[in-house]
């Protein structure tokens, strides 16, 4: 009796987790269009909208469906567009100026002195690189800070900003013209 | 003899050559310039501008067990805190501590030295030696404590005595006037790994060196090889293979296989460690080039190339400078840069004209001097374009930058400038697309986070307006009761008096 309880139970279980594992196969092949996840591949992820769509993913989405121009990223520079171009099989195109230009690599930090806590770049940003709770103060996390400057704006008291990634000696690639020459 | 060779590797005889191999004590610089930057991290300082700093104190340290602490050269007055120019490929500033001597070189007071070192716990040793800022003085500068604490069944330990480039003299020097040292030291090095054996590997062109050390060895744990005299053979992976015929396969480390490489000098630092408790703060460097003449120097660190170079009688023409070696060394601009742990030797060489790169003509003549086994012409054409991806299957990575490919190509190709490059290249682009993966992750979670509140709003606002409806029918049921039971008082009343009449 108890043999045949466990085989029971065990074959409703395997019968719904199948059914569970099928029905997230469907959704995921659904979600997963292979030209937008290239596309995406390309994108530089800031995350910062100058594009016109939310972020790199929507824009991605757009290209795939031939809403978006190729030349709509400034963070991905006129690389970013030629890399496009060339998965997508078309002509590339100068970076369109309308949307912005590119800026150096950088993070932004906050003033702690000047915080008052208001949370709202915390809602502002894209990839949840603050920490930081209501009326105390928040910070940065630098290394998921993508640089997209959606923060800047939305401070009512100007405290966050812009910290330019320096050159290190661990991070040094050395310049290729001058490597060739000895 | 047995015969320790390797494939590949080139003999190259030293072309600044000395009658006499000596060790010059430079005078005490007047101003030291001590980097920060380690292989972990950056240190922090612990003494502030103005402080004044005895010999042996430490002026920096990092929080972590892999990096060492950084100690004053000298005594004197802490001078500034800042960005300097130091030794590196790249020409960057780095934040540095620079201290002016007072020019009495006094000493940190030191107690309980001269106890046997058997009498100390291997965790003590390492801790010493750690404290003691001991690297490897070699040129990779990985911290020796580390090496030593990360190895759990240690069979063999290898003191490379080879002399990593041909001119350079410095460990050469150090064995034929500190061999008692440097065999206390490998028996140090021994209780502390617990290994069988050591076997220290000599050149065989360095008989004074192997009859000094072969003089003061007494252990039979410890055995003295001479090796062919032939460039690479210091480098880590080829010296085991030539003496234990032990492969370490690409990606591993010589402690997976129970073998611990040390420098020679390194060896010394330890002994100077252990047993006289002096920290780390002088090395030998060797000055040579044909704008010199050569010699080796016990110079205290930090102390500028310039000091230096000014002890070697150098000629007053135009030089180009060089650190490390004529082979894997580095081209520096300025001389003001300070002397660091890893800073084997100085070229000094007269200015002349580089010879012009050409065209690969595909010889192959790379490819058959690889101590690796590598193809250094197909590397070449990938490190080029850029083709990381291409490059790493050819096994990019084992390049150990020897620049032997370089000597030999007859059109004059930097092959091993542009392996470094595309490493690092390699580094950057895995460093950025890490980057851009967390981003995308991010933001795909805070799409997926907001889009999940929204759905518990909804759900929260259904189940509120559920639970209201429910409340109300509840009521509704209650008062309909009621109701009832009113209407059933009022017919029993209605009854009770029709009968009573
Ligand atoms: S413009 Fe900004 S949001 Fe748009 S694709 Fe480029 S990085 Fe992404
Ligand atoms: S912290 Fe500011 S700049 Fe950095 S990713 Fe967030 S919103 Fe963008
Ligand atoms: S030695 Fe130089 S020229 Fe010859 S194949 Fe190698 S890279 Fe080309
Ligand atoms: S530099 Fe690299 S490719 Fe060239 S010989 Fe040395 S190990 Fe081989």
């Amino acid at each position: 009796m108890d043999l045949f309880d466990s085989v029971l139970i065990f074959s409703v279980l395997t019968l719904i987790l199948g059914l569970v594992l099928g029905y997230a196969g469907v959704k995921f092949k659904l979600k997963g269009n292979p030209l937008i996840d290239q596309i995406d591949a390309i994108l530089p992820q800031t995350q910062c909208g100058q594009c016109d769509y939310p972020g790199c993913r929507p824009y991605a989405q757009a290209i795939a469906n031939g809403e978006a121009q190729i030349n709509q990223c400034p963070p991905g520079g006129q690389e970013g567009a030629d890399a496009l171009a060339e998965l997508l099989g078309v002509e590339t195109l100068a970076l369109n100026a309308e949307h912005g230009e590119l800026k150096p690599n950088h993070v932004v930090f906050v003033d702690e002195t000047v915080c008052i806590g208001c949370t709202l770049c915390i809602q502002a940003c894209p990839v949840d690189a603050f920490v930081g709770a209501s009326k105390v103060m928040t910070q940065v996390i630098i290394d998921e800070c993508t640089g997209c400057d959606l923060c800047i704006p939305v401070c009512p008291v100007d405290c966050i900003h812009v910290q330019e990634i320096e050159p290190a000696l661990t991070t040094f690639v050395p310049n290729i013209a001058k490597v060739s020459q000895g | 003899m047995a015969d320790y060779s390797f494939n590949g590797g080139i003999v190259i005889k030293n072309p600044y050559p000395v009658s006499k191999v000596e060790i010059i004590q430079a005078p005490l610089p007047k101003k030291i310039v001590l980097p920060l930057q380690q292989l972990g991290g950056q240190a922090k300082p612990c003494v502030s501008v103005g402080d004044y700093v005895f010999t042996g104190q430490v002026v920096a340290s990092t929080k972590g067990s892999f990096d060492v602490p950084i100690h004053a050269s000298i005594s004197g007055v802490v001078l500034s805190i800042d960005k300097q120019v130091i030794a590196h490929k790249s020409g960057l500033k780095s934040q540095c501590i620079t201290i002016e001597s007072d020019g009495k070189d006094k000493w940190l007071v030191n107690k309980n030295s001269g106890v046997d070192f058997l009498h100390y716990s291997k965790q003590a040793l390492v801790e010493i030696i750690q404290k003691s800022g001991v690297i490897g003085l070699g040129g990779a500068g990985f911290p020796t404590h580390v090496k030593m604490s990360k190895v759990l069944d240690c069979h063999t330990l290898i003191i490379n005595g080879t002399e990593c480039e041909p001119g350079v003299m410095c460990d050469d020097a150090l064995m034929q006037f500190h061999p008692r040292d440097i065999i206390r030291g490998v028996e140090i090095l021994l209780h502390i790994c617990g290994a069988k054996r050591a076997i220290i590997a000599i050149e065989d062109d360095k008989q004074s060196a192997y009859q000094a050390l072969s003089m003061f060895n007494h252990n039979d744990r410890i055995s003295i090889n001479q090796v062919p005299t032939k460039y690479t053979s210091g480098a880590e992976k080829l010296l085991i293979k030539a003496l234990l015929n032990v492969e370490i396969s690409s990606g591993k480390f010589a402690v997976d296989e129970g073998v611990i490489c040390q420098n020679i000098a390194t060896t010394k630092a330890v002994f100077d460690a252990v047993i006289n408790h002096k920290p780390l703060v002088s090395r030998i460097v060797t000055v040579t080039g044909d704008g010199v003449k050569p010699n080796n120097f016990e110079v205290r660190l930090g102390a500028s190339f310039k000091h230096l170079i000014s002890m070697a009688s150098p000629n007053n023409k135009a030089h180009d400078y060089r650190m490390g070696g004529m082979m894997m060394g580095i081209d520096v601009a300025s001389i003001d840069i300070p002397i660091g742990k890893t800073t084997t030797a100085i070229f000094v060489n007269n200015q002349a004209q580089k010879p012009i790169v050409q065209a690969c003509i595909r010889c192959g003549q790379c490819s058959e001097v690889c101590p690796v086994g590598l193809l250094p012409q197909q590397l070449y054409w990938y490190a080029k374009s850029k083709s990381i991806e291409k490059a790493l299957s050819y096994n990019l990575a084992d390049c150990i930058e020897c620049a032997c490919c370089d000597y030999v190509c007859p059109s004059h190709i930097p092959l091993a400038n542009y392996f470094s490059f595309a490493k690092a290249l390699n580094k950057q682009q895995t460093r950025e697309q890490d980057r851009i993966n967390t981003a995308r992750e991010r933001f795909e979670f805070r799409e997926y986070r907001l889009e999940r509140n929204k759905l518990e709003r909804a759900q929260m606002m259904a189940n509120k307006k559920k639970s209201l409806k429910e409340k109300m029918a509840n009521e509704h049921a209650q008062k309909q009761k009621i109701t009832e039971a009113m209407q059933r008082v009022q017919q029993a009343k209605d009854k009770n008096d029709g009968t009573n009449i």
